[in-house]
């Protein structure tokens, strides 16, 4: 069984760190990147054998059984990982490699650079563990380590206010978000006395009280808070552009997701989908998934600051995950709603490769110019050909040209939402008319006419380039089968997250 | 110096921060028995650390803290919490195969050398605690207003 070293490499590696950063300033960076291709490769691992079989991994933490002794229910801490979570898995240690090894480069004239690894590190066991989880309180610890480590590396550069002024924005934000998932977790366990996620979802089926409507009201604020969608989304916006350029990357691609749609899909489905009215909840998602679309790609279009449009952007294409994910529940057990629901997690995958790879585009651009403001970037196409063709696939998979692996993912949101509700469709598309404009302006500023800052700038180095590659490779390969890709992984994908009763047999056998 | 305190506080500080110490470490090693634990008992013993710095002020800590040395030590609370929790890898990750089959640690439960991992894991999470809440505080020193 792989799964509990899905943990322990990378916690084995924050912990390492220090001492490994007293061999030389030269070894944090080779162990950095061994520790995240290590994880990435259990990952792998991890996602073909549940993809395989199909099944619903359950592993217990210090036990043989999660059941208690001489009572029948389950007392211990489990992980249990299904299709959607192991994919997630795979995602976050896909983008921490990548972003890790662009650290090596990107990171090198910063000092204090074993707390920077140590930070990535636990900030990847975080988002791991999130994936994995089957007990709510593990759930929120993990959520914790990932929020607190993320709120650190905001503030990495402390020598400008601009980051610590964001780092203790991020933090308050997110600590009342922590707090608001908190209580609603608090008052399930007072109300049911579990915190095993499958038992109480069995127990919510049975008796749904109003407790469990007010816990589940304050598990979704919370968490739509730390996914950044409108109006809770101000955070974002200083946050995400303040951070190194690789943490801005695995910010925008992995921890909104990770922390944010994703757990609230977990709590909605596995949790809360047998016992409340999903027709209620789906439409309330899909009020705000509404608001994030137009707002914040509409408030793309108006930023000069490069990194501030790309967070922007990532507050759009949250909308449209919300949205996959509202009407997956609001139309739930239809066909449409399987689709929307693929939809959305296509859309997860394919914006934390897209957004991480633009954030990495963006950081390259800083490195070598020392700028990240439009106006001052005009011609930087004809100096850095390969980082702007790198921009130019990003942007055009983010609006969703049809080669590239972001038409698929959108394509499945219109159509589901489309037929579940044509207004909503609508939405979508001018969310997409507002994002197309806000990119084809960064576009024509980059292959414009050259300015003179831009005219002694220079490619950046192998390190920084090969990461970006990387990712323009797996935006084209996942655009080329788009529909195969979404067939075999994402509708099953989306389908096990429905199925909450496998998630209860799973763990509580047939019972 | 200028930043240390008085001689009533510093002679109160030399007589206080072992007792301190002894009362730190008591509450780890018996973290399994009585409130308290690693966490606990660790920030204690950082107490005494803290008591150090404001009586004998920022540059005599300087001179006997170590930053490399407290860094790998953090680390090394880390490792060892992990390493024991990887102990029981044959049955589950936190398996407590101490307790369950010794060889140490496996004793009537409310003695000391009772629990299994738990004593040896507060041990290490004390260890991670003092060094953290040490560094911690030198940092906010080093960039605070105490000047040498």
């Amino acid at each position: 069984m792989m799964l509990p070293y899905l943990i322990i490499i990378p916690l084995f590696g924050a912990f390492a760190t220090p001492i490994v950063g007293l061999a030389g300033r030269k070894a944090r960076e080779p162990w950095a990147i061994f520790i995240t291709a290590l994880t990435l490769g259990v990952a792998a691992e991890l996602f073909y054998t549940v993809w395989k079989s199909g099944e619903i991994l359950v592993y217990t933490l210090g036990a043989k059984s999660p059941l208690g002794q001489g009572v029948g229910f389950p007392i211990r801490i489990v992980w249990e990982v299904d299709l959607l979570g192991a994919l997630f898995a795979l995602m976050v240690t896909f983008i921490a490699f990548v972003a890790v090894l662009y650290s090596s480069e990107y990171m090198k004239h910063d000092t204090g650079l074993e707390k920077y690894y140590t930070l990535v590190l636990v900030l990847e066991v975080g988002m791991l563990g999130i994936a994995i989880t089957g007990d709510l309180f593990n759930f929120y610890v993990f959520l914790e380590i990932m929020s607190i480590a993320s709120y650190a590396l905001v503030a990495f550069r402390n020598d400008t206010w601009e980051g610590i002024e964001a780092g203790i924005k991020y933090m308050f934000t997110g600590s009342l978000a922590s707090s608001f998932i908190l209580l609603g977790i608090v008052l399930l366990y007072g109300q049911y006395g579990t915190l095993t996620m499958a038992y109480l979802a069995k127990m919510i089926a049975e008796n749904p009280t109003f407790t469990a409507k007010v816990a589940l009201g304050l598990l979704a604020g919370g968490l739509l808070f730390k996914s950044g969608a409108v109006p809770v989304h101000m955070w974002l916006a200083d946050a995400h552009p303040a951070a190194p350029s690789s943490i801005s990357a695995m910010l925008s691609g992995l921890v909104i997701k990770i922390g944010g749609t994703y757990a609230l899909a977990r709590l909605a489905f596995s949790v809360f989908g047998m016992g409340v009215s999903t027709k209620t909840v789906g439409w309330i998602i899909i009020l705000f998934a509404c608001a994030t679309l137009i707002v914040g790609n509409a408030m793309a279009i108006i930023q000069t600051d490069m990194k501030r449009l790309f967070a922007f952007s990532s507050v759009g294409q949250i909308g449209y995950i919300l949205l996959g994910i509202g009407i997956g529940l609001a139309a739930y057990g239809s066909d449409v709603g399987n689709v929307a629901l693929a939809g959305a997690i296509y859309h997860t995958v394919n914006h934390a490769i897209m957004k991480a790879l633009l954030f990495l585009v963006a950081g390259a651009v800083i490195h070598q110019l020392g700028t990240k403001n439009l106006n001052e970037l005009s011609g930087i196409a004809r100096k850095m050909p390969v980082t702007s063709f790198a921009f130019l696939v990003g942007a055009a998979a983010i609006i969703g040209l049809p080669p590239l692996n972001g038409f698929a993912s959108k394509w499945l949101i219109y159509e589901s939402s489309a037929l579940f509700n044509p207004f909503l469709a609508a939405i979508a598309i001018i969310g997409t008319a507002f994002c197309t404009a806000a990119y084809i302006r960064v576009l024509f500023t980059f292959f414009g006419r050259p300015s003179e800052r831009v005219m002694n700038a220079t490619e950046p180095g192998k390190a920084m380039l090969v990461p970006m590659l990387i990712l323009v490779l797996a935006i084209i390969v996942m655009g080329l089968f788009p529909w195969v890709i979404s067939e075999k992984v994402m509708i099953p994908a989306a389908k096990t997250l429905e199925n909450a009763g496998a998630y209860v047999t799973a763990l509580l056998g047939g019972a | 110096m200028g930043s240390d305190m008085g001689l009533i506080v510093k002679t109160t500080a030399r007589a206080t921060i072992p007792l301190i110490g002894i009362f730190g470490a008591y509450i780890v090693s018996h973290g399994h028995l009585t409130p308290g634990g690693g966490f606990q008992g660790g920030a204690t013993i950082a107490g005494a650390g803290i008591l150090f710095l404001i009586a004998f002020g920022f540059g005599e800590m300087k001179r006997r803290y170590d930053h490399h040395l407290y860094s790998a030590l953090e680390g090394l609370g880390g490792l060892a919490f992990l390493g024991i929790a990887m102990l029981g890898m044959g049955v589950a990750f936190f398996y407590n195969t101490l307790w369950h089959s010794g060889p140490f640690f496996n004793g009537q439960p409310g003695t000391l050398l009772s629990a299994g991992y738990l004593p040896v894991m507060n041990l290490a999470v004390g260890l991670k605690v003092f060094a953290g809440l040490v560094s911690a505080m030198v940092a906010i020193a080093a960039y605070g207003r105490w000047k040498e």
